[in-house]
């Protein structure tokens, strides 16, 4: 179990006129190789979720215990923990503040004690690995950068710490179409190296559908469902909470209305191949 | 970073933040030429309950006034030690290499420490009981006889009330910005003072490259918006002066009058 969350609950702003309660009761697992999404409308809880995961936000109630590491100890290794679970903020590319594309992306490595040679050579494979052009861009100012451009630096930075465990929040709002999918595919493409586990907020439905096989439902800070894709889309009616379904769902349900058997798909492939199917069974049958 | 107490707006409904700006940034000068014309321990006191009263009245929980209080016990500690140190009439107590204590310098420390608190609980009960958009409107009408001498009022209000407006952003933004930074393994709580503010550099910069682009949004929004700063802008929420206010200047005058009398010993005994 790399990370075991039990009754956790929040409220920001205790004992204030301001006080707002962000979680209440949450209860979940993560293990080694899972790739969760979460999702729930604005203001749900997910940030406030996980940003626990690497002590960012103290623990007010209940337990928290990522890679053995107790948070509600007294003082719990924080290092440890924010190396080994990295994590991507909403618009990341805020984050760049070094001289060099190259300096920024160390900054991670350094802090974590890397040596220096383990801190260049992370910072370069890290470059490379999303994508950037080392030799081009590792002298230049990462304000400089164009906003994809920025994502991927802030990206490479985290990556560069060689987290097990990484947590994604909105990792690709603002991004173009094909931005978004380059984004997904590096770390699909990722996972089974050094990086284990993927916890990714996300309100786009298509996305979760596709690269996460669980997804957890917040709703006003209750955990409302943790079940996979299939079973979320397909049994309960997440419209209710202010979300939309993937839209290989929407039109999987359209075609049910219209009496097409086809079964529970979640992407376009399938979705393609199951109406070929379909089709081909007609003509047998005709 | 949320915590700051310090010049906060805390929502009620209480008679003082009901009270029109003008009014009580009058009487909060008002009572600070009193604080500074205060002498007897008379006066102290009634200094002392003038404020009580009002905080009571204002419904601000005395815990987040206290709050207020600690964001500067230091320049108050300063400002007692350099006092007792450095003001040496009355009794010799304590004297050791070039330090001396005495009991006027103890008393005159004392005295010192009190005004600074007034100031301070009395200016952040005004900020705990107005919203900085309303202090500033207050401002910027209590200001308006400085246009005779060409002084741009309007201008350095929407200054100010601009400002006023991103104080809350700012900090928004430089939590979200540490948390990305601590997430990278910075840290900001340990070392000496060097190290520390080594450690911010990742937080200003970008915080800055924030600023720069926000204002250049606002402006650009304004623009769009055909903002411009003449004379015949009118107000969506014009400023009344109402009942209360009679009152709490009529109780400020009193509060004044009290002290100028105690200052000129019209109570011969006391
Ligand atoms: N720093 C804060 N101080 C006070 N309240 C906060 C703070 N951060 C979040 N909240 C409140 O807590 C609740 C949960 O916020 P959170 O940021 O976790 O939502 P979210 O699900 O991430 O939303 P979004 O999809 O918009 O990012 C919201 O109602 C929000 O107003
Ligand atoms: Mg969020």
């Amino acid at each position: 179990m790399q990370i075991e969350i039990k009754d956790l609950s929040y409220v920001y702003g205790k004992k204030t006129p301001f006080e707002k309660a962000a979680l209440h009761g949450v209860s979940l697992t993560v293990s080694e190789g899972d790739s969760v999404g979460i999702i729930g409308s604005t203001g749900s809880g997910k940030s406030t979720l996980i940003q626990h995961l690497n002590g960012l936000i103290k623990l007010q109630s209940g337990s928290l215990k990522v890679f053995d590491i107790d948070l509600s100890a007294k003082k719990p290794d924080y290092k440890t923990l924010r190396k080994k679970l990295g994590m991507l903020f909403q618009y990341p590319e805020y984050q760049l503040f070094a001289d060099t594309v190259e300096a920024d992306v160390k900054f991670g490595p350094v802090n974590f004690g890397f040596s220096k040679e383990d801190a260049d050579k992370a910072a370069k494979e890290a470059i490379e690995m999303v994508g950037l052009d080392y030799d081009e861009v590792k002298d230049r100012s990462p304000l400089e950068l164009s906003g994809g451009q920025k994502r991927r630096a802030a990206i490479a930075g985290i990556l560069a710490c060689r987290p097990e465990i990484l947590v994604l929040d909105e990792p690709t709002a603002g991004l173009d179409p094909a931005g978004k999918k380059d984004m997904l595919d590096l770390i699909r493409s990722l996972k089974g190296s050094f990086l284990k586990s993927v916890i990714t907020v996300s309100h786009n439905m298509d996305e979760i559908a596709e690269y996460c096989d669980r997804v957890i439902l917040l709703h006003d800070g209750v955990l409302l469902s943790d079940a996979t894709p299939t079973e979320l889309f397909y049994g309960e009616d997440v419209e209710k909470y202010g979300l939309s379904l993937p839209h290989v769902v929407k039109i999987v349900k359209l075609l049910r209305d219209k009496g097409v058997v086809i079964p529970e798909v979640l992407n376009e492939k399938d979705l393609v191949k199951e109406l070929k199917l379909y089709l081909e069974r007609g003509r047998k049958n005709a | 970073m949320r915590d700051v107490a310090f010049g906060q707006y805390y929502p009620s409904n209480s008679v003082l933040h009901k009270a029109d700006p003008r009014t009580k940034l009058i009487a909060g000068i008002v009572y600070i030429v009193a604080v500074f014309l205060c002498d007897s321990y008379w006066s102290y006191l009634a200094c002392f309950s003038f404020l009580l009263i009002a905080c009571l009245v204002s419904k601000v929980p005395l815990k987040s006034i206290l709050k207020s209080i600690k964001a500067v016990l230091f320049v108050v500690l300063i400002t007692v030690i350099i006092n007792v140190f450095c003001y040496k009439t009355g009794t010799v107590l304590w004297s050791w290499w070039i330090l001396t204590v005495t009991d006027g310098g103890l008393i005159f420390a004392s005295k010192m420490a009190m005004r600074l608190i007034f100031l301070v609980v009395s200016t952040s009960l005004i900020t705990f009981t107005t919203t900085p958009v309303t202090l500033t409107d207050g401002l910027e009408s209590l200001l308006t006889p400085l246009k005779w001498i060409k002084f741009p009022v309007h201008d350095v209000a929407i200054i100010m009330s601009i400002a006023l407006r991103f104080i809350p952003s700012f900090t928004e933004e430089i939590d979200k910005i540490m948390m990305a930074q601590k997430a990278r393994g910075a840290c900001f709580d340990n070392g000496n003072i060097f190290k520390r503010a080594k450690a911010l550099l990742p937080v200003l910069i970008p915080l800055f490259v924030s600023a720069f682009r926000r204002a250049d949004e606002l402006a650009m929004a304004m623009d769009a918006r055909c903002y411009n700063a003449t004379d015949k802008r009118t107000k969506m929420k014009r400023l009344k002066f109402a009942w209360r206010d009679l009152f709490l200047a009529l109780a400020t005058a009193v509060f004044l009058a009290l002290i100028i009398m105690l200052k000129c010993g019209f109570f011969g005994l006391l």
